[in-house]
């Protein structure tokens, strides 16, 4: 959920813009922004790359530890993902047993020419979360005039420009304008309808839905 | 596929991965993937693209009970569910099924084996002429019954002459006859009268008058003479 509760909603984009300042500015000790200090042994250790696609392979042989050793490696991170979307702890692990569950039962179907087995795994997890949301926005139904347009707005797009994570991606999204970059942060990593999104940036509809159009296109050939 | 469908099957397959169809339209494409090889591309090469972008997501270490609520519901999985999404290969009912046949039909060639008399031996003769040790007929008994006396050619026989067959056992007191035997042309012998033939058995062809030899023994010149030898 984005806009439907307020102050979780500026609580996220106020997250969401600590990181991207915290990414563009590295550490003092050389570590990755996104590793959690309070558990610095496991997550996003890059000294040995985990190997996903042999961990559903083992997963599809019916190999339990296998998929523990995934949960252990990536758990945290997959319940970072959907806490993110849906805003709720228990809602949160509700999306990561749910996900879990899955990749234990399709590991088999997992096809490596269809993309990274971690794509794959993130794949379900970001869906599973994403139909939780749309699920509850239609038992809600918010209304859109409620939302504090003016405040979703504060903050502005300060930070942006100091932006930086590894991936290609974020050089191409830095070529963006700010609220078209936005619109896609808010899509993605905070599961926002076109509707959350408008009320967030205080923009029309229609111009939302355009700019993320726009925005893919660009990404897309930024990318190739 | 025309450049406009192409862009617009891309910015589908876009909306879709980022979350922004409504519901309903989300659902259709999720339905579409499966059967739709140019869209499942589309949205695969979204997936990888926007990947990256899970990384602004801060990771939550989850409650201590999580990992337990999962393995009990992995305990509750079907059995069959899984079994069903295992190779050909891994299918223990195929590899049983394939062994048992093996060993009944190992058993059965052992039976067979068993059970069926010895092939007998056979032996074959190549009858020569003692002076030029040209071959001219062949002797080949593939049974124990019955000999067969083949021409390799077409000899000349006198006038008021035959051709008699004769055959002796080394251990045997005299030679025994065929019978007359019409040049050119095979002939078959019945040999129920005879011991079964051995290694080294003499058999020769002799000129006697015509009607064979009044003696019961070979008179007149040897006209083709060889020795049984086994066939392996």
């Amino acid at each position: 959920m984005c806009s439907g509760r307020r102050n979780e909603g500026r609580l996220s984009r106020h997250l969401a813009i600590d990181h991207l300042r915290s990414l563009a500015s590295p550490r003092p000790d050389g570590r990755g922004t996104w590793h959690d200090s309070r558990k610095p042994h496991s997550l996003n250790s890059p000294a040995v790359p985990f190997d996903f696609q042999r961990c559903l392979q083992a997963c599809a042989q019916g190999d339990r530890p296998a998929l523990q050793a995934l949960y252990d490696h990536e758990g945290a991170r997959l319940l970072g993902v959907a806490r993110r979307i849906v805003q709720d702890d228990a809602t949160a692990e509700d999306i990561v047993h749910d996900a879990f569950i899955r990749i234990w039962t399709r590991a088999a179907s997992f096809d490596p020419a269809r993309g990274s087995a971690r794509g794959w795994i993130y794949s379900i997890t970001r869906h599973l979360a994403l139909n939780s949301i749309r699920a509850s926005r239609r038992e809600t139904e918010f209304d859109d005039v409620e939302v504090d347009a003016a405040l979703a707005m504060r903050g502005g797009l300060d930070g942006m420009d100091l932006w930086s994570g590894s991936a290609k991606i974020y050089r191409c999204l830095e070529q963006l304008q700010p609220a078209p970059q936005r619109c896609i942060l808010h899509a993605y990593v905070d599961g926002c309808s076109h509707a959350e999104i408008a009320s967030l940036l205080g923009a029309p509809l229609g111009t939302v839905k355009a700019w993320i159009k726009r925005s893919l296109k660009a990404l897309r050939e930024c990318l190739e | 596929m025309k450049p406009d469908a192409i862009e617009a099957l891309h910015a589908l397959a876009g909306e879709y991965v980022l979350g922004t169809l409504p519901p309903e339209q989300h659902a259709a494409i999720a339905e579409r993937l499966s059967a739709d090889p140019a869209l499942r591309a589309a949205v695969d090469a979204w997936e990888a693209r926007l990947l990256p972008l899970t990384e602004l997501a801060t990771a939550q270490p989850p409650s201590a009970r999580l990992w337990g609520r999962i393995q009990r519901s992995l305990d509750e999985l079907p059995a069959p569910a899984r079994a069903s999404q295992l190779g050909w290969w891994q299918r223990l009912g195929l590899w049983q099924g394939l062994s048992a046949a093996g060993l009944a039909a190992s058993l059965l060639l052992a039976f067979t084996l068993l059970t069926t008399p010895a092939p007998t031996t056979r032996y074959l003769v190549v009858l020569v002429a003692p002076s030029s040790q040209a071959p001219g007929w062949v002797v080949q008994a593939s049974d124990s019954r019955v000999i067969e006396l083949i021409p390799l050619g077409r000899d000349a026989v006198p006038e008021g002459m035959a051709l008699q067959f004769w055959t002796k056992g080394e251990q045997w007191q005299a030679p025994v006859s065929l019978g007359l035997v019409k040049p050119g042309e095979p002939y078959r012998v019945p040999l129920q009268s005879l011991p079964p033939l051995e290694a080294n058995q003499l058999f020769e062809l002799t000129l006697e008058k015509a009607g064979g030899s009044p003696s019961g023994l070979p008179t007149g010149p040897v006209k083709f003479i060889g020795r049984a030898v086994k066939v392996i």
